[in-house]
């Protein structure tokens, strides 16, 4: 399974609910399995895809709330998973695409690559988590209810991404809150600010 | 109830007058008072522990795009921690939030390892522009809080209010 064929997947899976997206390639598959208003496209911050949700996920519990992640992104926030295991928002799905390298810089391997192991770390910090390597069983993992916050760790193979998202941030982000209901615009001109 | 410092009743209160009902915090001795100030006296504000404080950004950012107006607590050093978020998610999609930084390394303190960047946070905070207010009395702090918040939320863009150590260091009354 490539990056951007698990990505379709999760596109897929969630329909109208929002998905955070790790700079990078995995922003970039997003922007091509379906660029949407929902789709939160981040052009930095690396590490912050997985806390962006958390506080997403936290502000709108009736949401189900995805983020797209890479697993370097993630070791360099792993704290993120002993925060997720502490808040347990129950509609935070955290997709890890772990191809085993920093694709977006040049394909450096990465220490999952050498056996370091996610879905352990996420069960460690009491998060339930799952490995999968197929459309089929990461299809099968992102539906259904919740009640407890779900790490998956998709083995992928890198997909060499040749679409980019918009790079205006504030449009992203504009674009964004007004799709999942909390229009900046209009807040600003109600003089709610 | 136990009697808190005025600065940490103040700025408490500046937060809730400011419509903050999210605060995610990297504990801190002094913010401890608004902590417990918070958690005892405004029941309804969510605090949110994070593991550092780059991530507590990143938190906050997420609950602003979900419609909450977040406030960030943290320690001077650990806005060095936080910059890569500020810099590259806060500042550039202008997602607005409060950060209320308790300083070390000011006058006051006893700890050479805090001092460079203690010193070092307002020329930040001017570098990377975000603007920033100073709580210069007890009596102040809490019009001082709920100004840079109005200032944060009004603007959409972070704003920062520094609590002094010659304040947080003073005895409790």
């Amino acid at each position: 399974m490539t990056r951007l064929e698990a990505t379709r997947v999760v596109v897929s899976a969630a329909r109208e609910a929002p998905i955070v997206a790790s700079l990078g390639h995995p922003a970039y598959d997003l922007f091509t399995a379906g660029d949407r208003p929902q789709n939160f496209y981040t052009w930095g911050s690396m590490g912050m895809a997985s806390s962006i949700g958390l506080g997403l996920a936290l502000a709108k519990p009736e949401a189900r709330v995805y983020v797209v992640d890479g697993d370097g992104a993630l070791l360099m926030n792993l704290g993120s998973l002993a925060t997720i295991g502490l808040l347990r928002p129950p509609n935070l799905v955290l997709v890890v695409m772990d191809n085993g390298a920093y694709a977006t810089t040049g394909g450096q391997s990465s220490p999952t690559a050498l056996g370091a192991d996610l879905e352990a770390a996420a069960r460690a910090m009491r998060v339930e988590a799952a490995t999968v390597r197929t459309e089929d069983d990461l299809r099968a993992r992102l539906i259904g209810e919740r009640r407890e916050p779900l790490v998956v760790v998709a083995k992928v193979s890198e997909s060499a991404p040749t679409a980019r998202p918009p790079l205006d941030c504030v449009f992203i982000k504009q674009r964004f809150m007004a799709a999942i209901g909390n229009p900046e615009a209009a807040a600003h001109v109600a003089g709610r600010a | 109830m136990r009697e808190r410092p005025a600065w940490a009743s103040g700025v408490s209160a500046g937060l809730y007058a400011a419509g903050c009902r999210d605060a995610v915090y990297v504990p801190d001795n002094p913010l401890s008072h608004v902590l417990a100030e918070i958690g005892e006296r405004y029941r309804d504000v969510r605090l949110a522990l994070a593991t550092r404080e780059e991530e507590a950004v990143g938190i906050a950012a997420g609950l602003y795009l979900g419609g909450r107006r977040p406030a960030v607590l943290l320690q001077s050093s650990g806005l060095g921690n936080a910059l890569n978020a500020v810099t590259s998610l806060v500042v550039p999609y202008q997602i607005p939030m409060l950060i209320v930084v308790s300083m070390r390394g000011d006058v006051g303190e006893w700890n050479a390892a805090q001092v460079p960047m203690g010193r070092a946070v307002r020329p930040i905070l001017d570098a990377i522009g975000i603007a920033h207010a100073t709580i210069e009395s007890p009596a102040d702090a809490e019009r001082i809080v709920a100004l840079t918040a109005a200032t944060a939320f009004g603007t959409r863009m972070a704003a920062a209010c520094l609590v002094p150590r010659r304040i947080t260091s003073a005895p409790a009354p």
